[in-house]
């Protein structure tokens, strides 16, 4: 073959393009659309899951979402501080912390904290959102307090040092200066973290639901039941897309901010 | 470059694999492998003669029947020492199915529409504790019923004065099983001002009770009655008559399979061995 090595990389990429097409009509032609549409796309099905999928599902998944990731972020932050902190113990706790509840399947630590306090120590979590969302303020605080942690190492010391000689304090120096950069560094794994918290929501069903509590994996799957259709599992997964994608275009928009602002 | 040209061939290859795999796929409705079971004409020597053949009968996988159940469900399905699944569901379904050469398989599915499983082609028989109703029938074929359970209220120990009776749960949380009959007969008769909160498992709801999150478990009497009796902190205070039966659950084309299921329940039930199985479990024989 006597080709230029560009002519062969073209080859090479127009062989894979023609290879895709023709796995994509091929599925196309196998498929039985009439028996898909009647099995996952009944639009009467779809319009009857509105407004509840709104006004009850996508609304209870936001409050643990919220809730969730607000505790989470307070955690994270706290713990991520005493990794850095200049006390041993402080350090010990952080990393155990860190290492347990990363380690565990966020499903077992919401059984652990819904069940296993109160019968244990008589503990319980107040509220309807409580428990579930105290969870995963548990689980995703050990994850955001890595990420924090990395944000703050990501900021030369030179910030801190400049800032002390100016007359901060440490803490003050941290809160004003190190912190808010800090955050400025890590918008992409946050919002990572943040839409993982989001579909870890539908773990919370396994302490029970009510239908003040439903949310929105839970919504769909009971729905797949009423109507002996997948359709609803569809509808839920766009509403899912429709909290999501917003979200991470909001989070490129920040990042690009940022940018600008160096 | 050698090594761009034999990944090439790679691709293509695994491209045609791909797209005759697709191509294969006949547009008839059974979701399952075609094999039809051989008739057992040979009588096996652990049930001695049986009406029953397999003729005609079409199993998802090859000398065996799968079951989907909901397992833990104590008594009626869960895993015994030995990590098989046991209980009065699975020993009734191998005493039925001991003539005919099969393997009972038992496949764990969470009950939430589990008698769909059989037309998604899943499994070939549900055997779960399932009552039957006119609204699961829409969706699949039910054998005739071999069990009959009532509803009942289990509460703590300590609470057996307080939530003697449904009525008495006003203010308080009922728990229920996500999709059974236990969860609409609460959403119907609970007294006003309960509130019904919906497990995806029976193991959930017992924890739940055990840590004071609901007052009382709704839900199948023969269930709540045998928890009683292996945990001495739960108490069964209400039944409720309801008429309830269980059946065997398969795809609503799947006439043969349960003609042969109701035939050999028909055996069972004459022979005695229904009985025997059903004071193992149940402690005395049926009323």
């Amino acid at each position: 073959m006597a080709l230029t090595r560009r002519q062969r990389s073209r080859l090479v990429r127009w062989g894979v393009y023609a290879a895709t097409l023709a796995l994509l009509a091929v599925t196309a032609l196998s498929v039985d659309w009439g028996r898909l549409y009647d099995a996952l796309f009944d639009w009467d099905i779809a319009k009857q899951l509105f407004p509840d999928v709104l006004t009850v599902a996508a609304k209870n998944t936001l409050i643990f979402t919220t809730l969730g990731f607000v505790g989470a972020l307070l955690l994270g932050l706290l713990l991520a501080l005493m990794r850095l902190s200049s006390a041993k113990p402080y350090r010990w706790f952080a990393a155990g912390y860190i290492e347990v509840f990363r380690g565990i399947p966020a499903l077992v630590t919401i059984v652990l904290i819904g069940f296993g306090l109160p019968i244990a120590l008589g503990v319980r979590v107040p509220g309807i959102y409580g428990p579930g969302a105290l969870a995963l303020s548990v689980v995703y605080g050990a994850y955001l307090a890595e990420t924090i942690r990395a944000g703050i190492e990501a900021i030369p010391k030179g910030q801190m040092e400049a800032a002390r000689s100016l007359g901060m304090s440490h803490v003050r120096a941290m809160v004003t200066i190190v912190i808010p950069q800090a955050f400025r560094v890590i918008i992409p794994p946050l919002t990572n973290e943040f839409v993982a918290l989001l579909k870890d929501t539908s773990l919370i069903s396994v302490l029970g639901v009510t239908a003040a509590t439903l949310e929105l994996t839970r919504f769909g799957r009971s729905a797949v039941n009423t109507y002996a259709n997948a359709t609803p599992l569809i509808v839920v997964g766009v509403v899912y897309l429709v909290l999501t994608v917003p979200l991470t275009r909001l989070a490129g928009y920040l990042e690009k901010r940022s940018r600008r602002a160096r | 470059m050698r090594r761009t040209r034999s990944w090439m061939a790679l691709l293509l290859v695994l491209t045609l694999g791909v797209a005759a795999t697709a191509c294969g796929d006949d547009d008839d409705d059974s979701g399952s492998t075609d094999t039809t079971a051989a008739s057992s004409d040979t009588t096996a020597a652990a049930g001695g003669e049986t009406a029953a053949t397999l003729d005609g009968v079409t199993l998802v996988s090859d000398g065996e029947l799968t079951v989907c159940t909901d397992s833990p469900y104590p008594p009626f399905e869960f895993e015994g020492d030995d990590g098989e699944q046991t209980g009065f569901d699975m020993e009734l379904l191998r005493v039925l199915i001991a003539p005919l050469d099969l393997e009972l398989a038992p496949t764990v599915t969470p009950f939430d529409g589990i008698w769909l499983q059989p037309a998604a082609g899943t499994c070939d028989l549900v055997g779960s504790a399932m009552t039957i109703t006119p609204e699961r029938q829409a969706a699949a074929l039910f054998s005739d019923p071999y069990f009959d359970a009532d509803q009942s209220l289990l509460v703590r120990v300590d609470d057996q004065d307080t939530y003697a009776t449904l009525d008495s749960l006003a203010g308080a949380v009922i728990a229920v099983q996500t999709g059974t009959t236990g969860e609409a007969y609460a959403q119907e008769n609970a007294p006003e001002g309960a509130e019904v909160k919906s497990f995806d498992e029976a193991a959930a709801m017992f924890l739940a009770l055990e840590s004071g999150d609901v007052a009382a478990i709704l839900q199948d009497f023969p269930v709540n009655a045998y928890r009683a009796t292996q945990d001495d902190q739960f108490v069964v205070t209400e039944t409720f008559t309801t008429g309830e039966q269980y059946g065997f659950g398969a795809s609503l084309d799947n006439t043969a399979l349960i003609d042969v299921i109701n035939t050999r329940l028909a055996e069972v039930r004459d022979s005695g061995e229904y009985d025997e199985v059903f004071s193992e479990w149940f402690g005395e024989a049926p009323q």
